[in-house]
């Protein structure tokens, strides 16, 4: 068959889907609200799911974490990188650094201790910062409520700390924490800020020292800390630059372990990929109700046009053609509504995505797997809902399009002709 | 959630209530014996040890003392060594202050009766150890808290027999097995001591669990003449499940210094001196 009569047939579908104007814009619309539908759903799980993994990751994990192999699970102070030596820090900061992807690295040392303003004592897990790399990695420094970064022989409380033991920048705070060398490290530490990241695990238990304090604090050499967190571009693959890290720092020093958010905060990624998965149960859902509508109207425009190919038929069209220009129909339907749905949805999307819809007087924010979420109702752009969506819907038109295409083939033309 | 949270696990496995640690920190002679008053109550305890105990405690009721002594701490991630002033009245005062090393000098425990007092000198703090810490480790050593209050109540606590008496490896010694009464708040399933007839030298205590499987062990050595009086001037602590010990050792001790009730106070728990 030449290409200009293959176009024919194309032209012929495209015909007999504006005779009857009305069933077809009514039938296009039940897709493109579909495509609507499904497109902002998506965009919203994924606003969430965006959300949870910012705010699971950049408030203080960062999205790839390096620690000594048997630091977890117990976490003990005396299992630093590098072992008992230490490290180079600056050396392995640089060949986190060079890695493609990474935005950040941040060296951090922890500790358990006791932090008592006045008569109020509160368990607290100090960590160890160095104030100008953890900008670029988690978010202490941009949730300050008051004051700045701790600098030597001053500390950082989350602001419900703060509140329990009642103090505030300016304030000196007694620190008693369990040291290296099994002495009981302590000290008077003036209080020089307050964050509030708005996960409470933080806010109510961290509190952040200079680096050199709290190695001082705890008997420790410089060179030894726990954690190197890292920062990278695209927050939900992880796995590339980590893999990457992992290799360049076993250069550095052995018995490292690197590992991305997906396995240290593994319940998170198990809400993600678990939204991921619902993403196209949400598809199917809305585009197999719809398709039972379009099959439905398209089965009608058939049997209207029975005599029709009964004619054409007889005229020596093959039963195949027939068929084919009722899948053709489906197609452009499915086309046509796709242009009409993005046409309805990119607009929303951008509206949405700008203005998102406050819930704070309905719901709370709400923590859970380390994370949290905002009431906030709106979507995030991305490429894989629509183009989901935009599958799902062509492929509805063309599933819908089948039973009446099948109707079309069988039609006996001489029975139609002769009204039996 | 999974947010690290970092903790304390990295403290000396909580040692024991036990008895007479403070005398071996600080009353040394009366390690052999802790405690006191004959007890009324100890029907099932061994008249002998009775009577040995309260020999003991006729040498020693009301004395005062002082020293200098060091303990070295080794633990799998650590080693570290005090040196400390002790001062005591009986067994229910005493004062420990850390002289060096110097990041820690200063650094006191005030035990009066049966409640024990931190200092910090950093910090300026002094803190009174809750009920809840007193299993925790003492400055990082083998001992608890607890086993600075508990040295004096043994007797109310256990029911001591003879379980051996005669000769080893050529010493004439006593063996005391003690099991905890009833309803004692004890965690020991059970403690053994030896002890030389000659000079009532305490040689060993072996300390089991509740299963009958060794705890720990408490070995007095080195016995010489401080301050004119015969002591185990060396005692080692050791764990059993552990490639770990505390050792004490007496650099210096003298008795008989004219302490009262009023000096073990927290202001001289602050004062250095």
């Amino acid at each position: 068959m030449s290409r200009g009569n293959h176009r024919i047939w194309w032209r012929i579908a495209w015909r007999n889907l504006w005779r009857n104007r009305r069933r077809t814009v009514f039938t296009a619309s039940a897709l493109s609200f579909g495509f609507v539908a499904s497109v902002l759903m998506i965009g919203y799980m994924d606003g969430i799911v965006e959300e949870l993994v910012s705010n699971g990751t950049r408030v203080a994990t960062g999205q790839v974490r390096i620690q000594a192999e048997d630091y977890q699970p117990e976490l003990s102070i005396h299992r630093t990188m590098g072992g008992r030596e230490g490290l180079d820090v600056d050396a392995l900061l640089a060949a986190v650094e060079a890695q493609d992807g990474v935005t950040g690295a941040a060296p951090r040392l922890y500790g358990g201790g006791l932090v008592s303003s006045g008569d109020e004592t509160v368990g607290a897990v100090l960590m160890g910062v160095d104030a100008a790399r953890e900008e670029a990695v988690s978010r202490f420094g941009s949730a300050l409520v008051a004051g700045r970064m701790p600098g030597p022989g001053e500390i950082v409380l989350g602001d419900a700390m703060a509140e329990t033991v009642e103090a505030e920048v300016g304030d000196e705070v007694v620190l008693v924490a369990p040291a290296a060398d099994g002495s009981t490290g302590n000290d008077l530490f003036s209080v020089s800020g307050i964050f509030s990241v708005g996960v409470g695990a933080y806010d109510d238990s961290y509190a952040l020292l200079e680096m050199g304090s709290l190695a001082e604090l705890m008997a420790m050499a410089p060179g030894r800390i726990h954690e190197v967190a890292v920062s990278v571009e695209r927050i939900r693959e992880p796995d590339i630059p980590a893999n990457a890290i992992r290799e360049a720092v076993a250069a550095v020093s052995p018995g490292l372990s690197t590992e991305a958010w997906s396995g240290f905060l593994d319940q998170l990624y198990f809400i993600v990929n678990y939204v991921a998965t619902f993403n196209y149960v949400v598809a199917v859902l809305i585009f197999g109700m719809a398709a039972f509508g379009v099959a439905n109207a398209m089965l009608i425009a058939t049997f209207e046009r029975r005599r029709e190919f009964a004619v054409a038929r007889s005229l020596g069209t093959s039963g195949g053609r027939i068929g084919r220009i009722v899948i053709y129909e489906g197609i452009l339907l499915g086309l046509f509504s796709l242009a009409a749905g993005m046409a309805l949805a990119v607009p929303l999307m951008v509206y949405i995505h700008n203005n998102p819809i406050d819930l704070s007087r309905f719901v709370d924010t709400y923590s859970f797997v380390g994370s949290a979420v905002r009431p906030l109702l709106t979507v995030e752009y991305s490429v894989w809902g629509p183009f989901v969506s935009a599958l799902a819907l062509v492929t509805t038109g063309v599933v819908s399009a089948l039973l009446p295409a099948w109707r079309a083939v069988r039609i006996p033309p001489a029975d139609v002709l002769a009204n039996r | 959630m999974t947010t690290s949270t970092h903790d304390f696990r990295d403290r000396r496995a909580p040692a024991r209530p036990t008895a007479w640690v403070l005398s071996m920190l600080a009353w040394p002679l009366s390690a052999l014996v802790p405690a006191l008053v004959p007890a009324p109550a100890a029907a099932q305890t061994d008249p002998r040890v009775l009577e040995i105990i309260d020999e003991v405690d006729r040498l020693m009721r009301g004395e005062s003392s002082t020293g200098r002594m060091r303990m070295e701490i080794d633990t799998e991630n650590w080693s570290r060594s005090l040196e400390m002033s002790v001062w005591s009245l009986g067994t229910e005062y005493s004062l420990i202050r850390v002289e060096s090393p110097a990041r820690e000098a200063g650094t006191a425990t005030l035990k009066v009766e049966n409640e024990v007092w931190n200092y910090l000198p950093r910090a300026d703090r002094t803190i009174k150890i809750p009920p809840s810490m007193m299993l925790g480790s003492w400055m990082g050593s083998h001992f608890t808290n607890d086993d600075l209050v508990k040295e004096s109540r043994l007797i109310e606590d256990y029911d001591i027999v003879i379980s051996f008496e005669g000769d080893r490896d050529g010493e004439q010694v006593w063996e005391f097995t003690m099991t905890p009464k009833p309803e004692a708040p004890v965690i020991w399933g059970r403690i053994e001591q030896q002890i030389r007839k000659r000079d009532r030298m305490p040689l060993w205590a072996h300390y089991y669990d509740e299963d009958g499987t060794l705890s720990r062990t408490i070995t007095f050595e080195d016995f010489r003449s401080l301050g004119g009086r015969l002591v185990p001037a060396r005692t080692v602590i050791q764990p059993a499940d552990e490639d770990e010990r505390t050792v004490v050792i007496y650099l210096e001790l003298e008795f008989d210094v004219g302490l009262n009730e009023d000096f073990f106070s927290l202001r001289n728990l602050r004062a250095r001196q």
